[in-house]
This record gives C-alpha cells, structure tokens and sequence, in this order.
C-alpha cells in the first residue's frame, strides 16, 4: 500500500493535478463563500471542464472543489451570519458573535485550521480504510450486493429529509428515470414512446444540472427583492484577535481530534451527511467542554469543533463510495457519477483495476488540504471581497456555464432541453418536500442494482430461498430494518417535540 | 398554496402513472428474452411507488378531512414566482434561439435579462459581463473542450 501511496504522489506532483487543485480551491472557497451557492453548485457545473482532462486532474479538482466549498461555507458565516452551506449553521453561531466582537480574524483562523485538521485526517482514515474494505466487499456476489444496494436505497431514502415515505418516494422516481431508454441487460427500449433521442436515456449532467444547481438559481430570483450583504474583514487594533495563536490552538485541539472521529463515523453512513456530523460534534464538545456557556456567544472551541466535524465528513464520505458503490450524500452521488463519466467505476475494483489512479487522487486529497490551507490562510480578503459580488453578476453566470455545461455533455441541443425539464422537475421536487439528492442516487444506482439482480437471478434459478442462503443478506435486512426503525422513531420524536 | 392538497394530485397522478406500468406490456419493445424480462424492475418500482404515493396521500386526506392546523412545512409559498415563470421563459426562448442566431448572439440577452429580472441596474458593467462572458466562454469551449458552441445559421 505504501508503495502505491508513493506512487499516487509522484503521479500527482505534476504541473497537471497542480493547477487543477489550485483551480479547485479557488473556485471551492468562492462558490462556498457566496451566500446561496453552494460547493455541490460548484462541481456540478465544473463537471463538463473536467471531461476532456486526464481523470487525476478531473477528479482532484472536483475533489478540491468539494473541500474547500465547504470550507468557504464558513466565511460567510462567521462574517455576516449566513451559512453559505447548511453544515456552517453552528459555525455562523460562535463565528458571527466573534466577528460582533471584533474577532472576525480569529474566527476565520480557527475556522480553517480546525477544517484542514478535520479534513487531513478524515482522508488518512480513508487512505487506509478503504482498501482493506474493497478487500472484504469484493467477497461480495451478486446476490450480496443486491441486498447491499437495497439496504442503501432504503438508508439513503428514510434518513435523508424530514419523512420517509417522502426521501423513498423520491429514490423510486430516480429509479424510474434510471431505467429510460435500452435496457444494458435485454437490449429492450423502454418508455421511449417512439422517441429515438430517448434511447440512450436521460444524458447525466444536463440532469444533474437541473436537478441540484438550477433550483438555487430559481430560489434566488424569488428572492431577489431581499436585500444583499457585502462581505467585509475589518482587522482589531489588538493584533491577538485577528489570529489563533498557538497555545489556543493546542487548547481546543482535543476537541478537534474528536470532532473529527465523529465526523469521519458520521460521513462514512449513507444519508447522515456534514450537517448531522457538524450537530454531533457541536453537542459533545459542549457537553465536555469547561466552559459550555460560551457556546453560541462566541466559543472559538464551538467553532472547532463544527468545523472539523462537517469538513471531517468530505473524506469519509468516499469510503462508502470508493469500496461498496453507494454514494452516502447528493456530493458523494454527483462525485461518483464523475468518476463514471471518466471511466472509472468506484467500488471494491477500482483499487485493482486503477490502483494509480485512486491513489493519485488520494494523494491530491492531502495536497488538497495543504493548498486550502496555504490559499485561504493568504487571501481572506480576497475571497470575501469577490464573495460579496452582486447577485445580479453571479446568477447569469451560472446560468450560461449551465447551459453551455449541458451542450458539452452531447454537443446537441437537446440535452439543454434535458437541463430544462429537470430544472422544473427538480425545482418542484423542493416545493413538494421531495428530495433531489435521494432521487440522483436513486438514478446512478439503478443500472448496478438491475445488473446483479439479473445475475442473481441466474445464480439462483428457481431455488429463490438461496437469495437468503448467505449471512451478508440477513445482515443487511437487519440492518435495513434496524435504520429504518430508528430514523423513523426519531422523527417521530422530532415531530412531538415540535 | 397548501401542499396537502397538491401532495393528494401528486400522489394521484403517480399512482395513475405506475398502475399504466404495471399493467401495459407496451412500454417495452424488443430486447432479447431473459428470467426477468425488461419491465421486471419498472414493475417493483411502480409498485412501491404506488404505495409510498399512497402514504402521503393519505395523511394528507386525513389532515385536510381534520381540518388540522396547516404547519409551517405544508405553505408552498407562492411570492416571486413571477420572477421564476419570466426565467424559465427567458431559457426556453433561449433555447429555441441559440440553433438560429448561435450562442454569441444569443447570449449576452440572455445575461443582461437574467441580470436585470435579479435587479441589476449598473448598465455599464452588467452590458460589459454580458458581452465579455460568452465571449471567454465560447472561446474556452472552442480551443480547451473542443466544445463547438452553435453559431449563427441563418444565412
């Protein structure tokens, strides 16, 4: 391992996967930065840029994207108390009532070390956990990974959102428009109706588009009436309060190391994401803490903690992906349709069959974090004075990118017709509480799930009982059960509370 | 708008919509035979999709039958939606313009109207990102992505 390790590094360390990271970051911390655009929004249309590039640079610069989105989430927060992810509410809580008192810097400071020493870790955990586990999962026949598949639709579907007939009602859409077109397995055309451009099904990134990116550009115009906040840093005259010295960093540093336990446990579940990891981790360092009522009024521990946790989460989040196929949040789902799109199919093989690739990528994960660290740390100013953009420069932009993301996919028109429908499609999925992220997994997931079913079915013959012959499908039916008991026993608390 | 009684249209229409699936073999065409057949997985989907519809149906009928409180949750708010129906108007045209007049004419239209529907009214700078933008753009996707934009073919 350690060889590939070194391997990966050498591969990464070139002028290519250099410029993409630093391109990512960039990008990463602005769109993070700017309240209403998110890091999902950021890859997503960056997606078609990467298709004509090498997949180390592609997918290290999504990656890097993805990392310092969320990231860039928390300088909005802290500066003018707008979460620019929702993973950064708790940040905006103790960051914004530090800015109040003239701490902005500090606050900032904390923000990244803690996101950096989250993230770093969360991606060595990933490094060495990921292969060990594709050592185990590729056990796994078809008829396990059908009941694996099955366990994480039902996950993903009830944890995901606020009711759970609503997140499956939502993965069995994905799962419909999933199957338009040639089926792989049997050649036949289904719900094409006659429409030969339906063949090939829906195109994935002009759908992708539409269904996570466009809606926050539709929820913007609704909102356009509501007044815009620029991003200022104002420095103290007390030097102390613009950074995070040493011994306070060291001061809250245990709390880093678990906040960012907590956050890898969290985001390697499918369905909990960084906002439950952000709200776990918050909660135990308050409950542990010396001083708990400082939480919320300006706790620079308060700040870490949620931090390292949310950021924690972005490494984990590929074990489940990189070693059983199933992308455990919307970044996760987008992420791995990208590593399709560049030919490579996460899951226990990948680590076989593009051993370089994987730890290139793993190793630009860490330089990653280096570059965040380096970038932002430099250019606070910066980024907030190009985050404070006017909404009216932002959105055209993204529309364009948008639209010219969708013809790259297929260089036709009709693919923009693709970004249209679903951008309606997903916008009012949001009205009626459905869950655009769940229906995406339910899309990418789908083809997997038809092809081991089919090769299951030719295992078992007529004998079906040999469905529950092995262990690994009663372990996930528990399991299965298990989750969906609890989310919805949860919510049913959450629901009286209220 | 009360998202109880759109849920129960909703929920009617996919209920309409997967019972069609269950019970039309013509939904597939061709394909080679196998032990599953090609509506296999459709069929299962439909099927949940009947009974998950029917869930928010019902409790949907079961609160407005109450005349149960409305939470906060079940308001689709409609205010701004004006400003949503002129821009999925302004990408439509787009998108019937663009094969026509191409990308570099069509374009900088669709940024100014988009950037005066969000309120912009800095003529200078927003005619300037209007025009600079496509232009970076469809460069970009002509020498970097081998992308070639559609350009003016009316002549």
């Amino acid at each position: 391992m350690f060889d590939n390790i070194i391997n990966g590094f050498s591969s990464i360390l070139a002028i290519g996967p250099i410029i993409g990271i630093i391109t990512g970051v960039f990008i990463g911390i602005i769109f993070g930065a700017i309240p209403g655009v998110s890091a999902i929004m950021a890859i997503a249309i960056i997606l078609p840029l990467t298709f004509y590039v090498d997949p180390i640079i592609g997918i290290t610069m999504l990656l890097a994207v993805y990392k310092a989105g969320i990231y860039g989430g928390s300088i909005s927060a802290i500066l003018i108390n707008t979460p620019g992810a929702a993973a950064s509410f708790l940040t905006a809580l103790d960051g914004n009532a530090l800015t109040k008192q003239g701490k902005a810097g500090k606050a900032l400071d904390i923000s990244l070390f803690s996101s950096v020493t989250g993230e770093m870790i969360a991606t060595l955990v990933l490094i060495f956990v990921a292969a060990p586990i594709s050592i185990v999962s590729l056990q796994a026949g078809p008829i396990e990974k059908v009941f694996l598949l099955l366990f994480a639709f039902t996950v993903i579907g009830s944890l995901a959102g606020d009711s759970i007939p609503r997140g499956l009602l939502s993965c069995c859409l994905g799962m419909l428009f999933a199957m338009v077109g040639l089926s792989t397995i049997t050649g036949a055309s289904r719900f094409t109706f006659g429409v030969t451009e339906l063949m090939a099904g829906f195109t994935f990134t002009p759908m992708l588009i539409g269904i996570l990116v466009m809606p926050e550009v539709i929820n913007t115009i609704r909102n356009r009436t509501a007044p815009h906040h620029n991003l200022s840093l104002k420095n103290s005259k007390n030097r102390g309060d613009n950074r995070i010295s040493f011994k306070e960093f060291r001061s809250v540093f245990k709390t880093i190391l678990k906040s960012t336990g907590i956050g890898t446990f969290v985001g390697a579940l499918p369905g909990l994401g960084s906002s439950t990891a952000a709200f776990m981790a918050y909660g135990e360092a308050k409950r542990t803490s010396k001083s708990p009522e400082k939480f919320g009024k300006g706790s620079v521990e308060g700040i870490a903690a949620a931090e390292s946790a949310n950021n924690a989460v972005c490494g984990s989040s590929m074990i489940p992906m990189l070693t059983l196929s199933i992308p455990g949040d919307d970044v996760a789902a987008l992420l791995m349709g990208a590593f399709l799109i560049h030919g490579l199919t996460p899951g226990p093989l990948i680590f076989f069959e593009h051993t370089e690739t994987i730890y290139a990528i793993f190793a630009g994960f860490l330089l990653t974090d280096l570059f965040l660290l380096v970038i932002a740390k430099s250019g606070f100013g910066f980024f907030t004075r190009v985050a404070s953009l006017k909404r009216y420069f932002i959105f055209p932009c993204v529309t364009i990118f948008a639209f010219a993301g969708a013809f790259t996919a297929g260089q036709n028109m009709n693919d923009v017709l693709i970004l249209i429908v679903f951008t309606i499609i997903g916008y009012g999925m949001r009205l009626v509480g459905l869950n655009p992220a769940v229906f995406i997994i339910g899309f990418i997931l789908t083809p997997f799930l038809e092809q081991n079913l089919d090769q299951s079915i030719a295992i078992v013959g007529t004998d079906y009982h040999l469905f529950f012959a092995s262990p690994f499908s009663w372990v996930f039916i528990a399991l299965t059960l298990f989750f969906v008991y609890t989310s919805a026993r949860s919510k049913k608390k959450r629901a009286k509370q209220i | 708008m009360d998202r109880r009684k759109i849920d129960v249209v909703i929920s009617t229409c996919l209920i309409l919509m997967s019972l069609i699936i269950l019970t039309n073999d013509g939904l597939s065409e061709g394909g080679v035979e196998t032990d599953l057949g090609s509506l296999f997985l459709p069929r299962i989907v439909a099927g949940l999709i009947i009974i998950f519809s029917a869930t928010i149906a019902i409790q949907s009928i079961l609160k407005l039958k109450r005349n149960a409180d409305i939470n906060e949750e079940d308001i689709i708010s409609t205010e701004g939606f004006m400003g949503v129906n002129i821009y999925i108007g302004i990408f439509i045209l787009y998108w019937l313009a663009v094969p026509y007049i191409g990308f570099l004419i069509a374009t900088p239209f669709v940024m100014f109207a988009v950037s005066y529907l969000l309120g912009g009214r800095s003529w200078f700078a927003m005619t300037a990102m209007s025009i600079v933008v496509p232009l970076i753009v469809f460069y970009g996707a002509n020498h970097f992505l081998r992308v070639f934009l559609p350009i003016w073919s009316l002549a």
